[in-house]
Formats: C-alpha cells, structure tokens, sequence
C-alpha cells in the first residue's frame, strides 16, 4: 500500500467518522408520535372511551360485567393481532 | 309502522339450528366451491408474487397499483359498517320493527370486514407484511399510510362488533340452551362465562352504550372519517380530495348495507320460512331506508360532478371529465338510481312491492356501489396531478386473480352465514319474546 493510497484511506476514515450535516436538511428527528395517532387516540376512538366509562360509572353498571366488556375488547384485539403475529413467526420459521 | 312478531315460538326462531337440508347443502356446495376457486388463484399470487395481478410497483396497468382489491375493500368495509349503524339503531332510537333483521347485520358486519380485512392481507403480497410493516410504523406514520388507517378501522371495529355479539348473544344462549346442539357445549360453556340472570339488566344497558358509541363512531368518525382519508389526505391525487368524500363514502356505505341486509334476509326467510318471522313490513321499511339513502348517495355525487366540472381547478376538471366519460360509471349510478325509483314507487303504490323485485335491485345496487368504488381508485390513481403517471404503459383491467378474490369473499359470507346459523340463533329472542325489563335511555 502506498503513502498516498494509506493518506486516503484515512482521510475517508476521518470524514466517515465526523457528522458531516446534508446541506438541505436541518437536524430531523421522528417525533414520539404522529399527528395521526393523536387523531385516533384523540379523537376517533372517544366514543369507546366513554362507553367503557359508563360501563363503570352509569346506571345500572356492575364491576363485574364491566370487566367481562373490557376483557372482550382487550381479548379480541389481542387475538386479532397476536393471531397475525403468530402467523407472520410461523412464515418467517417456514419460508425464510 | 311497526312489526309485532310476538306471537312467533322458539322452535320456529331456531328453525336454522335444527333442520338441515339439501338447499342447505348446495349451498355449502357454492360457498365452499367460491373460496376454492380464489383459494387456487391466491396460491398463484403467493408463489409468483403481486405481478400476476397487474398490481406491482406502480401497476403495469396505465399506473394503478390499486385497482379492485382496494375498490372491494371499500365495499365490503361500507356494507360492514352500514349493517352495524342499522344494528345500533335499533337499540339506540327504539326502532323496533328492524329488531328481527337486527342480528343479521351485526353477523354481515363480522363477516363483511373479514372480507375487507382480508383484502388488505391479500394486497401486501407477503402476509406478514401486516405485521413487520405495518406494527413497527404506526405511532409516527399513520395519518400518511392508508394502509395503517385500513387496519385501524378494521380492527377497531371488529372488536366493538364482536364485543356487542358476545354480549347479546348470553341472554338468547342461556333461554335456548335446551334447543342448542348438544356438539356445541364447549363452545356456549366459554361464551356464557360467569352468566347470571343478574346480568341481563346491565349487560342490556353496556350494550346500549356500546351502541351509543358505534352510532358516533361509524357514520362520523369511521366510514365518514378515517376510511375517506385514506384517500382524501393524499395530496397528488385530484379525484380523491375534498370534505365531501366523508359523506359521499357514508352515503355508499348505508346503501350498500341496506342492500346487502335485504338479501340476507330474504334468503333466511325464504330458506326456513320465515314469513311470520321477518314479515313483509321489514322489507317495506328497509326498502324505504335503501331509497332515502340512495337518494343521498345520488345528491353527493350530482354535488361532485357540479363542483368538478364547472370552473374547477384543472386537475380536478380533467379528473371529473374522465369520470362522467365512463360508460360504466353510469351503469352504476343507473342501478342506484333504479332503486330509489322503485322503493318510491313501491311507497306510492304498495302494490307494486314485491321481495323478489327488492333483492334484485339491492343486488344490482350492490354491483353499482362496487363498481362506483373501484372506478373511484382506479380513474383517481389514473388523473393524479401533474399526469404523473401518464407515461406508465398499459390499461388497468381487473386481473382474473382479483376477480376470484372477490368470488372467494362472497363465498366467505355465505359460509359464515352457514356456519353461524347452525351455532346461534340469527334473530334475538328479544325480537319475538319482549319479556326482559327494558332499559330506558
């Protein structure tokens, strides 16, 4: 390896190393959420949020039966998704 | 009006339950043989990917990477909502003439948007896509990818329905357990968990709730919201954006259910003879809903061709201009329009009302909101602005693998009614025995 081919790979090694900022874009990070999720959880899925309430706290409720309810939501969606996760492990273990 | 089904017993309400017969079983045949013949193609797709559809990267098919799988998506997701807003009205708004159909369109609702869940599996090419792709992306990416937005509404509104099933379906199970299959104990031992007669006031209560809650949700937040952003929020397609996309899907949606509820319970009247069961009084109700919405649905898309044509944006003007080019498009609102006509007419003169004549129309007004919808994706992907994808070669043409996914999901619904209405009873028992305390708002 010559002097001038080692100076190179250095100074490729030195940029590479040093944050070297795009000209065009400042600094961008993905914020914590989108505006979306706020929409859904905000917004969209407020109905839910108050039927699960009075599940609770209307007239007449029972702590019980609410339970049963919360559990069903809770217990389908889980299904619903870990039903495709576990799909998506059986793929990936199977073809891939 | 209203429809006193009273006086009908328990044997006939599980009729479904305890007989079986040969119509029965052509027409496991055909629901069996539908899913068999998508089954064959999707097996196609799998192996060889998304491009034996036409639908890869930007679509060799003049740019559509949409087409009818997005289009059926939407139609199955209309109907699913439409028969959940009718199911909610009932409870919510006292409306008891519709109480004996009331169960179908929750089980069309399961069934619908299984189908519309399934078409966006289907559409991602590699299954797990739905998983890898979509899961990691959702908190930051959601209000960009209609694909997040499709399995938001999907699985907020599965859970919500089946929730409102289970719980229903503890009062008729605990009251018709001797006329249950004896087979199936397992399976009502796990869904009457913890019942006690102590429940049903509550539970009857939690359930109008939840009715509360589908009535804002479905029509104002789901397929009047989420399911039009999907298009609406993206930016570089003129025939999509707007507000009045939220009430236009709403109006096809409610049209289209109503339609689909028409024919559902029509065939369970005619299969188990059900005459006194779901009287001719329902259908008259239901095909006055279907005109009123039909109406709605023409007066929005009169409001988009208005608006589009006259001294519009360019973009819009061009997209608008291929629209109302399209004969089909046409043949669509025709087959709409013929419903209103006849459910007007029928309200006019009753005795031009007949079944037979409303199921043909609602069929015929499921086929027009169909291919309202796919128009609706495929001619919007075509005009974006800026001609973006002009230069991509080709026409799009449904593919025979989409077609067959829309066989297979017909053939799902028909096999779900099958199956269901061997395990449950289809009408609550509330619809013929008004014996539990009602619970006032």
């Amino acid at each position: 390896m010559t002097l001038a081919s080692t100076a190179l790979a250095a100074a490729s090694l030195a940029f590479a190393a040093a944050p070297v900022p795009l000209a065009s874009s400042p600094e961008y990070t993905l914020p914590f959420v989108g505006p979306g999720t706020y929409l859904i959880f905000g917004i969209v899925l407020a109905p839910v949020y108050a039927m699960v309430a009075a599940w609770f706290i209307g007239d007449p409720s029972d702590r019980d039966s609410g339970l049963l309810g919360v559990g069903y939501l809770a217990g389908l969606t889980t299904v619903l998704w870990g039903g495709l996760f576990v799909a998506t492990l059986v793929i990936g273990a199977v073809f891939f | 009006m209203s429809v006193d089904v009273s006086g009908v017993d328990r044997e006939t309400l599980v009729r479904p339950i305890q007989t079986f017969s040969k119509r029965y079983l052509a027409a496991l045949a055909v629901g069996l043989g539908l899913i068999g013949v998508w089954l064959a193609f999707y097996l196609q797709q799998l192996q060889h990917g998304l491009i034996v559809t036409n639908l890869s990267d930007w679509g060799s098919g003049g740019g559509v990477p949409w087409g009818l799988y997005i289009g059926a998506f939407i139609w199955w997701v209309g109907i699913a909502h439409g028969g959940i807003i009718l199911s909610a009205a009932v409870r919510l708004l006292g409306m008891d003439t519709y109480q004996p159909v009331a169960r179908l369109a929750e089980l069309l609702t399961i069934a619908a948007l299984t189908c519309a869940g399934l078409f966006i599996l289907i559409h991602v090419g590699r299954p797990d896509r739905l998983v890898t792709s979509v899961v990691p992306a959702w908190p930051t990416r959601v209000q960009w990818s209609p694909l997040m937005w499709d399995v938001t509404v999907i699985t907020a509104y599965f859970v919500l329905t089946a929730t409102y099933l289970a719980l229903t379906i503890r009062y008729d199970i605990h009251r018709l357990r001797d006329r249950l299959p004896n087979l199936l104990d397992p399976l009502y031992d796990v869904l009457m968990i913890g019942y006690s007669e102590k429940e049903d006031e509550v539970v009857e209560r939690m359930v109008w709730w939840i009715a509360f809650a589908i009535i804002i949700m479905a029509p104002l937040l789901l397929h009047g919201g989420v399911i039009p952003w999907l298009f609406a929020l993206l930016p570089s397609m003129a025939g999509w954006a707007g507000g009045v996309q939220g009430p236009s899907f709403l109006s096809i949606a409610l049209t289209s259910a109503v339609s689909g509820i028409i024919i559902v319970a029509a065939a369970f009247r005619t299969a188990y003879g059900w005459e006194e069961l779901i009287p001719d009084a329902v259908f008259r109700g239901l095909s006055q809903w279907l005109g009123f919405f039909s109406l709605i649905f023409l007066w929005l898309q009169l409001q988009q061709v208005i608006t589009g044509i006259f001294a519009a944006p360019t973009t819009l003007q061009h997209a608008t201009e291929v629209k109302i080019a399209t004969p089909l498009y046409w043949v669509a609102i025709g087959l709409v329009a013929l419903a209103m006509l006849y459910a007007f007419a029928a309200s006019l003169r009753p005795e031009l009302f007949s079944i037979r004549t409303m199921v043909a129309l609602s069929v015929g007004v499921l086929a027009g909101t169909l291919a309202e919808k796919v128009l609706f994706v495929v001619e919007g992907l075509q005009h974006a602005h800026f001609a973006l994808y002009d230069g991509v070669p080709g026409a799009y043409v449904p593919s025979p693998t989409e077609l067959s996914a829309l066989l297979g999901t017909i053939g799902i619904v028909v096999l779900f009614f099958l199956v269901v209405s061997k395990v449950i009873p289809v009408v609550e028992l509330h619809a013929i025995e008004d014996d539990h305390e009602e619970v006032s708002p």
